[in-house]
């Protein structure tokens, strides 16, 4: 699998289709989606594989209502270690750092340091904001 | 200190010695309590092995007993320092209050508690967190600070 595809190549659960689907729920009872427009939405969250598949479906909900990190979901870390095919242990090896702080940071219990931040994102070749990022709000 | 050791023993070395110096302690104060400098030693000895073996296994604990914490591990390390020496002034505080409001001759460890705690929390601050005082930005231009000119 390539680096790049990152998750949106990651396949998406039920629970996730169904989050997507509360989201639009949510965007149609704001009136920010219209009848037709919901249907259509639904359905393809429903159909969808991918979360890239999934993060069509919900393109143009807000923030607020389409949250980045979903439960379930793995952390965009966890995500692409899985791409690598990497252990915790082994990317801890690679990070310098304990197979404890690893996991602590994939499930969002511990924010690194900015030094430890740039080695995680260079070492993926992705940038601070891939993973670190803090979600936009209310852009629509 | 103690860099030429291997990691995995620095800990236990420094545990070693101030056992040593402690079981030295109570030979030198010699008379009917000497022996209790064979104990000492055996805890010490007791206390260096397990912090050893400590230091092998893949946990919190293990990574600062073997002195290789990384920058969460040493965090939560100098937190815990940091709560234990508030809760020792604030004891040698209350210590010192209670010595003075019963006359006791004990008063004077306290008061150097609560002075050494004090003295090196203001060292602290010296070494480790005071910024210098700088001039503001635009405190050297005669001209006025241009911000960017919203469209």
């Amino acid at each position: 699998m390539a680096i790049n595809e990152g998750l949106g190549s990651l396949r998406a659960s039920d629970a996730d289709r169904e989050q997507a689907v509360e989201a639009l729920k949510a965007a149609f009872v704001h009136d920010r989606l219209a009848k037709n427009e919901f249907e259509a939405h639904v359905a393809r969250a429903l159909t969808a594989r991918t979360y890239a598949e999934l993060a069509t479906a919900t393109t143009g909900i807000p923030a607020p209502l389409n949250s980045v990190k979903r439960a379930g979901t793995p952390s965009p870390i966890a995500a692409q270690r899985t791409c690598w095919g990497m252990s915790e242990a082994e990317l801890a090896e690679a990070l310098g750092v304990s197979r404890q702080t690893v996991i602590l940071i994939e499930n969002g219990q511990y924010l690194p340091s900015l030094p430890l931040a740039f080695t995680i994102a260079r070492f993926f070749g992705q940038t601070v904001d891939d993973f670190f990022g803090y979600p936009d709000e209310g852009v629509s | 200190m103690m860099t030429f050791l291997p990691l995995r023993l620095r800990k236990p070395a420094m545990y070693s010695l101030a056992g040593l110096l402690f079981a030295g302690a109570w030979l030198a104060h010699g008379g009917r309590l000497w022996w209790v400098s064979v104990p000492a030693l055996i805890g010490t000895v007791a206390i260096a092995a397990r912090l050893y073996r400590l230091g092998g296994t893949d946990t919190d604990e293990g990574a600062r007993a073997g002195s290789r914490a990384d920058e969460r591990q040493q965090l939560v390390s100098m937190r815990s320092r940091a709560l234990a020496c508030n809760l020792a002034a604030v004891t040698s505080f209350i210590g010192l209050t209670a010595a003075i409001a019963l006359r006791a001759p004990w008063w004077w460890p306290f008061l150097v508690t609560l002075l050494i705690t004090g003295y090196g929390y203001l060292f602290g601050l010296g070494s480790f967190g005071v910024a210098e005082e700088g001039t503001p930005d635009d405190a050297d231009t005669e001209s006025p600070t241009q911000f960017p000119v919203g469209s």
